[in-house]
């Protein structure tokens, strides 16, 4: 028993400190397809919003980074936001603290 | 000391990588990330052994098979390579951030990135409707009105992945007319089947124009210098690529471009023990079984060097 109390314990900090990742993508972005494959790599759990088909959600993404481009990934930690356009595995890396 | 450090994460570079692990040759691989340029395809159908792949799957399939030699080869993905040093005996150091690798051989496989317009407004307007994949982003301009850059065939396919979104499309294109484009057959056709598209030959972008966004592209006649104005919303630049060549400094002998010149039998640069191999090189194809061939050579003659030294 104890052991799983520790065990629910250590889940509920990891979550607490996990950042949540959405990624806007389209269906074609090849830089998008690699930063999921990354992410799942990792182990790393995400939201993908497909731009291409939802414009509201496109026109969110125009607002937040000021420009056109995908894939948009926004990470969400402590409240806090932080933002990468386009994908680079060292920045993404340094990013999620991975 | 490694034997050879090889610089890149393309084709060239997995195919140097899995030949040099393969071989048991002591090799580090830095690059930062596995893919290469043709991640941005939408569909590669001349990849030989694949009928159709897409970039990303493409690029996925480079990285297993990268990875499934990983006790043979040290891989440093996401460690980008600053600048290539040759000592007085022959051999180089690496420098990655403050980290020091030294080695008997280098590989260049750095590749190449989209050339840069370099008019006025390009940079100020990148990602506010100035474009260098229209791939990934001709969703956003649904309904809106583009102009391509560029009438090689890289632009026509640019115009084929927007004809889906956009309302209209300029291609600007510097070839004089119609048969002198050189961009596949297959491809012209697609884009001149197609009345949203028209054609504005013998013209350079002069510059791009806009206020929080895009608004439109100013370009000029070559040869009558007269100057046109398009009202457009997307611009997407596909005028080639540049060399990712600045890495390896003045130690090899390069072309006007920037390309490294290099040995087509061996591969081997002006510098013994650098090679190099795929689109950073002054090779006539830029293509990816071409880079993966050289890339081969370039290990093997990588390989020579380093028994014979």
């Amino acid at each position: 028993m104890l052991c799983n109390d520790v065990f629910l314990h250590i889940i509920v900090i990891a979550k607490k400190n996990m950042a949540e990742v959405t990624i806007y993508s389209t269906p074609t972005c090849g830089y998008c397809t690699l930063a999921k494959d990354f992410l799942q790599e990792k182990g790393v759990e995400y939201v993908e919003i497909d731009v291409s088909v939802d414009q509201q959600k496109a026109q969110e993404m125009v607002e937040k980074t000021g420009q056109m481009g995908v894939p948009v990934i926004v990470i969400t930690k402590d409240g806090q936001e932080e933002v990468l356009v386009g994908f680079d595995q060292v920045q993404l890396s340094n990013m999620l603290g991975l | 000391m490694y034997e050879t450090i090889i610089i890149g994460g393309g084709p060239a570079a997995v195919a140097a990588g899995v030949y040099a692990a393969r071989k048991k040759v002591k090799t580090a691989l830095f690059a930062n990330q596995i893919g290469g340029q043709s991640v941005v395809s939408d569909g590669i159908e001349n990849w030989i052994g694949e009928p159709l792949i897409s970039g990303p799957a493409l690029a996925i399939k480079l990285k297993k098979h990268l990875e499934a030699q990983k006790e043979n080869i040290d891989l440093f993905i996401g460690k980008n390579v600053d600048h290539v040093e040759k000592n007085d005996d022959g051999t180089f150091n690496v420098i990655v951030g403050d980290e020091v690798y030294s080695t008997k051989t280098v590989i260049v496989c750095s590749g190449g990135r989209h050339r840069r317009m370099e008019v006025p407004g390009e940079a100020e307007f990148e990602g506010k409707g100035v474009a260098f994949c229209a791939t990934c982003d001709a969703p956003f301009f649904r309904g809106k009105d583009v102009a391509v850059v560029g009438g090689g065939n890289s632009g026509l396919e640019a115009v084929v992945d927007l004809l889906a979104y956009a309302n209209k499309i300029y291609l600007v294109a510097r070839k004089a007319n119609k048969e002198e484009l050189r961009g596949d057959p297959v491809t012209q056709e697609k884009v001149f089947a197609s009345d949203k598209v028209e054609v504005i030959f013998g013209s350079d972008a002069v510059e791009v124009l806009g206020d929080k966004m895009v608004t439109g592209l100013r370009y000029k006649n070559i040869l009558t210098e007269e100057v046109g104005e398009i009202s457009v919303q997307g611009i997407f630049v596909e005028i080639g690529s540049v060399p990712n060549s600045e890495i390896i400094g003045n130690i090899v002998q390069k072309d006007a471009w920037n390309n490294i010149i290099v040995d087509t039998r061996t591969q081997a640069t002006s510098c013994p023990g650098i090679f190099a191999a795929g689109d950073v090189t002054d090779t006539p194809y830029r293509q990816n079984n071409i880079a993966v061939g050289d890339a081969i050579k370039a290990l093997l003659s990588a390989y020579d060097h380093v028994k014979k030294n």
